[in-house]
């Protein structure tokens, strides 16, 4: 049995060292230079890279160490949006939730330096990591479109243009995430269209991660979101989306949440194990990739190790009893 | 005669100026345990002054607290009831917000003074009249994610509406004489309605001004069915999104009609005029006397510095009104 099953990766985004944290918060009141902020963000993408490879970890990400948020990270970089207020996502969490304020433009590519960066540091393949159209009007004020569908086709056309540079630029797994894609389920179709922009002619290997909504709702409609992989997280739901998949077979790559984000402790590695195993009940090995549930950038570093090694290993458990099966 | 204005649920517990990110930093510090609880209570008692202060000083006629010590409609509830927990994070509806799906494990039941405390003491600072809040029994029951003691939905609704007259009678005992009821389940699943109905006959109180509040989705599916219940009055987003609410709302015969004429979940700022304008579209149905002007959902959807600005549209709004014909 070959280790190109059971390939093993991550959602994005990865918990930030102290001192990263304290720098983008220096940077943020004018305490830093943009330069200083960014040789930080580089050493801390460079730990990342070496971490997932000690880890054992199969498909790469830069860890988003650039990045605070997955939609104001892009709002910030084009033309047309304004950065708004604080808005509470939950707890004592906020982010600066975007205003579309004006016709969105791409003045330059915004996430391919750092993804030729992070290839730059390893062997392993690295996943350029965008987020999709639906997402980003989901998660901003739209304030000059007329419907919402104009904003989302307006928006694929830019994340496009980005994904065909990314893959210009070498980029063999593209993402494009969609975690808003259930928030109306009756916008599917919105949401597909769009993808069908973003995805059309690439040859790179596309996911889409959806996490935190109503999965069911939008299931099985979402096969035909254009990608060749679907990212889900399961552990988080008790993996109760696979019986979806008994009325209405999944037809694509599952990569599988093993792992719950939202906790302080990891699950064990025979937990971990088992939810592959569920998940090998609907999909072949060669197609289900393990991953914990989402991002882990609200884990410490210590945290989203452990949330890693848990996936790795748990895989490992599960590859040596289907090489016994196959044996 | 001016039209009446009121708030909706929860209002911003922070502003984008430091100064105004007290709350933030006392939870951080509490996390770190470098403040108590008792501590951290005070800058809830503040905040929440400040809150009221803010939606009176827009010249809101009904203020509620701003709920600033809710992480959310439903955790305040799941913390304090027996038989029930906060669980899993989930999105609430379509926002990119979330909230703790209650985990059922047992008989629901409460003292009912789960918002006693709160109440008199946002009493104590509110110079307007002051109402009260309390999530709705559909979609309490309906957000669960887990039900290891109810048998059926209809169990677990009615379960939870038992629980809630049990706090409404706890808050009219407080001294309160108006609670919103928000239930935004009534018409995310129309199909339920007529179960939420009998729940709100758990609690059905002619001496209270209950208000069924419902928003993110429009009533079109349920608007009439609405009115049958044992209400004072009904909230509806006649704003968001598209909605023949307009052209029915003579089906509200007795009640109140709380129309959700700014939106809350867009930072687009209505005019003083775009008010007006959807206040006069309601008053061909509802008389002035029936009619409150209010936000569509929670003003926490929004930064507060806009926050601010819609209660001032709203307001301005209300007033451009008074005293003015309806035009035909």
């Amino acid at each position: 049995m070959s280790d190109n099953i059971l390939l093993t990766t991550t959602v994005g985004s990865f918990g930030k060292p102290d001192y990263l944290t304290k720098a983008r918060g220096q940077a943020a009141r004018g305490k830093l230079g943009a330069t200083e902020l960014e040789d930080l963000e580089r050493k801390a993408t460079a730990e990342w890279i070496r971490r997932q490879e000690d880890i054992g970890l199969d498909v790469l990400v830069d860890g988003e160490m650039y990045r605070g948020d997955m939609v104001a990270y892009f709002a910030e970089r084009l033309e047309g949006f304004k950065i708004g207020g604080l808005v509470r996502s939950y707890g004592n969490r906020y982010y600066h939730k975007p205003v579309i304020a004006g016709k969105v433009s791409r003045p330059r590519p915004m996430t391919v330096s750092w993804f030729e960066y992070a290839q730059s540091l390893t062997s392993k393949p690295v996943k350029g990591m965008l987020t999709g159209p639906y997402t980003l009007l989901d998660w901003s004020y739209n304030e000059a479109y007329p419907t919402r569908r104009d904003a989302v086709l307006a928006l694929a056309e830019i994340v496009r243009d980005e994904a065909r540079d990314l893959e210009r630029a070498g980029a063999k797994y593209i993402q494009i995430d969609e975690p808003a894609i259930h928030a109306r389920p009756e916008e599917i179709e919105i949401a597909i269209e769009a993808m069908g922009i973003v995805t059309a002619g690439l040859s790179a290997k596309t996911i889409s991660h959806i996490c935190y909504g109503d999965f069911a709702a939008i299931y099985p409609q979402v096969l035909d979101l254009p990608v060749d992989q679907l990212d889900l997280a399961m552990a988080n739901y008790g993996y109760r989306w696979l019986d979806l998949f008994d009325r209405n077979p999944f037809t694509k790559e599952l990569a599988i949440g093993i792992v719950d984000v939202h906790a302080h402790q990891t699950e064990t590695v025979e937990e971990a194990a088992e939810g592959i195993r569920k998940g090998l009940r609907y999909v072949p090995a060669p197609k289900l990739w393990p991953h914990p549930d989402c991002g882990l950038k609200t884990r410490t570093v210590e945290e989203s190790v452990e949330k890693c090694v848990a996936v790795v290993e748990a895989t490992k458990i599960v590859r040596k009893e289907l090489a016994k099966v196959a044996a | 005669m001016t039209l009446k204005t009121t708030v909706i649920g929860a209002y911003p517990k922070i502003g984008d100026p430091l100064e105004a990110q007290e709350l933030r930093r006392a939870l951080h510090r509490r996390d770190r345990g470098e403040i108590d609880d008792g501590e951290l209570g005070k800058v809830f008692d503040e905040v929440t002054r400040m809150a009221i202060g803010e939606i009176e000083a827009a010249g809101v006629d009904v203020t509620n607290d701003g709920q600033i010590r809710w992480d959310d409609l439903l955790s305040p509830f799941a913390r304090t009831w027996s038989g029930v927990q906060p669980g899993p994070l989930e999105r609430f509806y379509d926002n990119n917000t979330y909230y703790r799906q209650p985990v059922i494990e047992g008989r629901i039941d409460t003292d009912g003074r789960s918002l006693v405390r709160d109440y008199t003491f946002a009493r104590g600072v509110a110079k307007t009249t002051l109402k009260a809040a309390m999530p709705g029994p559909l979609t309490f029951a309906t957000l669960a994610a887990r039900d290891d003691h109810y048998r059926s939905l209809e169990d677990r609704v009615l379960a939870v509406a038992d629980a809630a007259a049990k706090e409404i009678a706890g808050l009219k005992a407080a001294g309160a004489t108006m609670i919103d009821i928000e239930d935004p389940a009534v018409v995310a699943s129309p199909k339920n309605i007529e179960l939420a109905r009998e729940a709100y006959g758990r609690f059905a109180d002619p001496d209270l001004a209950l208000t069924l509040v419902t928003y993110f989705f429009p009533p079109d599916a349920v608007l009439e069915s609405l009115a049958s219940f044992p209400v004072a009055a009904v909230a509806i987003d006649l704003r968001s999104r598209d909605t023949t609410a307009f052209e029915r709302l003579d089906a509200f015969r007795t009640q109140d009609v709380v129309a959700g004429v700014v939106d809350a979940r867009n930072t687009r700022l209505e005019t003083a005029d775009e008010v007006a304008r959807y206040a006069e579209r309601a008053l061909r149905l509802i008389p002035e006397e029936r009619l409150v002007l209010a936000t569509t959902t929670s003003l926490e959807y929004l930064p507060r510095d806009v926050a601010r600005a819609k209660l001032a549209a709203l307001v301005q709004g209300a007033r451009l009104v008074t005293g003015e014909k309806v035009v035909a």
